[in-house]
């Protein structure tokens, strides 16, 4: 990842996608062997299909990276987080269009597993993330400022309701209009013990825009794992949602 | 003079040779004056550079289209933004010429938070023969002046002075990305994010913001401003492009914010083309204005557009 202010050639773009279709043939071949003949008939007809698979993986990967980047320390504008979180949601999009006919499990499984994994990889500050399978990968988590603990990123952690949420959206890069700090200033912590909240919540950033914006109104928007996380929305939200909050910021 | 160029000639091919430039010195922004005498880089460090075209002379034609450096200062100034725990850039995002109008020159320049109006004013003369001072700058007791005489302006070196005349700060919550200098030449309007904010040259505490587009709910944010300019004749007439690849034109006769555009040009998607780069690829980094105020061009990640502004369906050329 190259840093601030440093060029990168225009034909970068075309790199990502000449690197897509090796890395689309390795995946095939390493299925191939693993397999065996039976699944022989898959290659073929699916080359393409791999491909198209590979290359949203890899540019899934690479927008979450990007995203996340802003815990490493980096300073992500409002444009790139803006075209960053689209390019996430076509290929949200993209995987809903694929996946329909398939059971909804399969689908929640397959994202926790590709969020997961992205979570392992680009979070290695994150704690105990292998709770509850069924957490929703795509709770509204937030990049956790590891490096920092000023209390104005330590909002930035997981808020369960949608409001908080915002918060916690502009306390990240979408940029605040009032001072966090104000808010949690005189609250005491002291009395609030660790719960045992699913420990995806507390666990590192993934879909932290991105969750809220399914929160919409529009249905067609929403993956399919959303119900899960829908119901674990509305458990929370009926909690005080102050005390939730203080909760997680305790357990960082 | 002769030991200024000599200083220029040591510290380019120095700096060069031995690989002296750091990150600081990395261009960020470049505007030719209007006449094109002038050449003025900004970088990373927060300086800027300017750069004079040489003078024809018959003894050495080719030397015509040379630029030399004119004048260094160091613009602005890398703070610290206590709310938010975040630090400013220095970074000189932008800078446009003012058109000239007596001796001086003047551009804006901007970071990230804070636009500068700066003068540039050459000096090739000094008084002399103060009575009250020395020629050093010591104060001269009055009790051993026993004559008078009138100070004398006498040739020195040409000396280049920058002078900051405004800071207009404390008007973008996020990161400017251009300035227009406006055809009435008493306004600019100065663009982040989500707004365009209208200022006088004049007046540094206020400003009128005229574009706002961050929505009530930021989740529901998808498109940002990438960059605004004035048109070239019509003084309330300004363009903005977004990151979705459109461009709103507005008038600011109509309304005293111009949320609702006179003109929207887009091209339509080709379907053909939709891959997951889509987005990122049409997103908008400049618009621009022609001479006759007629076209725009835009730029996005892999083309170059120019388009009528009757026409507000497609382009009229598209380069890649």
């Amino acid at each position: 990842m190259l840093g601030r202010g440093v060029k990168r050639k225009w034909s970068c773009l075309e790199e990502l996608e000449a690197e897509a279709r090796p890395a689309a043939a390795e995946k095939e071949r390493d299925e191939k062997e693993g397999q065996g003949d039976e699944d022989g008939f898959l290659v073929g007809p699916s080359k393409s299909a791999m491909n198209h698979l590979q290359q949203r993986q890899l540019v899934l990967g690479l927008c979450m990276e990007k995203l996340q980047s802003y815990q490493a320390g980096m300073e992500l504008s409002l444009r790139r987080s803006v075209l960053l979180i689209n390019t996430l949601r076509q290929i949200q999009e993209d995987m809903q269009s694929d996946e329909t006919g398939t059971s909804e499990t399969l689908l929640n499984h397959t994202d926790s597993c590709l969020l997961r994994e992205d979570m392992q990889v680009t979070c290695p500050g994150c704690t105990e993330e292998d709770g509850d399978s069924l957490s929703p990968p795509l709770s509204p988590e937030f990049p956790s400022q590891e490096a920092n603990s000023s209390p104005d990123q330590q909002k930035s952690l997981p808020a369960a309701a949608i409001n908080t949420f915002s918060e916690a959206v502009n306390a990240m890069g979408y940029l605040s209009d009032l001072a966090l700090d104000d808010i949690f200033e005189d609250i005491d912590t002291s009395m609030y013990e660790t719960s045992e909240l699913p420990s995806a919540w507390s666990a590192g950033s993934l879909w932290p825009i991105s969750v809220s914006l399914w929160t919409d109104e529009d249905v067609k928007m929403r993956p399919p794992s959303l119900p899960s996380a829908g119901s674990l929305q509305s458990r929370l939200m009926d909690l005080n949602e102050l005390d939730h909050i203080m909760e997680i910021l305790v357990q960082s | 003079m002769e030991e200024e160029s000599d200083t220029r000639k040591i510290n380019n091919s120095f700096l060069r040779e031995h690989n002296y430039a750091t990150e600081a010195d990395i261009i960020s922004t470049v505007e030719f004056n209007s006449s094109g005498e002038l050449l003025a880089t900004g970088d990373k460090g927060g300086r800027v550079v300017v750069f004079q075209r040489e003078q024809e002379s018959k003894s050495q034609p080719q030397r015509r289209g040379e630029y030399n450096v004119y004048s260094t200062f160091q613009s602005h100034e890398p703070e610290f933004d206590y709310l938010k725990s975040l630090e400013i850039e220095e970074k000189i995002n932008k800078i446009k010429w003012l058109p000239q109008q007596n001796a001086a020159y003047f551009l804006l320049s901007t970071n990230d938070k804070t636009v500068k109006l700066w003068k540039i004013s050459e000096r090739d003369k000094r008084p002399e023969g103060y009575n009250l001072k020395d020629d050093d700058g010591r104060i001269r007791d009055p009790s051993t002046i026993t004559s008078l005489r009138v100070p004398v302006l006498q040739p020195m070196d040409l000396m280049v002075e920058a002078t900051a005349r405004r800071v207009f700060s404390n008007a973008h919550m996020y990161h400017i990305n251009s300035i227009s200098v406006n055809s009435d030449y008493q306004t600019y309007i100065s663009t982040d994010d989500l707004r365009v904010n209208l200022w006088n040259l004049e007046i540094t505490d206020r400003s009128f913001n005229i574009v706002d587009i961050k929505p009530a709910n930021m989740e529901e944010l998808t498109e940002v401003i990438t960059s605004a300019e004035f048109h070239p004749q019509q003084c309330h007439t300004f363009a903005y492009s977004s990151s979705k690849g459109s461009i709103r034109l507005c008038d600011m006769r109509e309304a005293a914010l111009c949320d609702k555009h006179c003109k929207y040009f887009e091209e339509p998607e080709d379907p053909s083309t939709r891959s997951f780069f889509s987005e990122i690829i049409s997103s908008i980094s400049d618009v621009k204005f022609s001479h006759n105020g007629r076209y725009l061009m835009t730029r996005d990640y892999l083309t170059v557009k120019v388009w009528d502004l009757q026409m507000e369906n497609k382009p009229l050329e598209t380069y890649q």
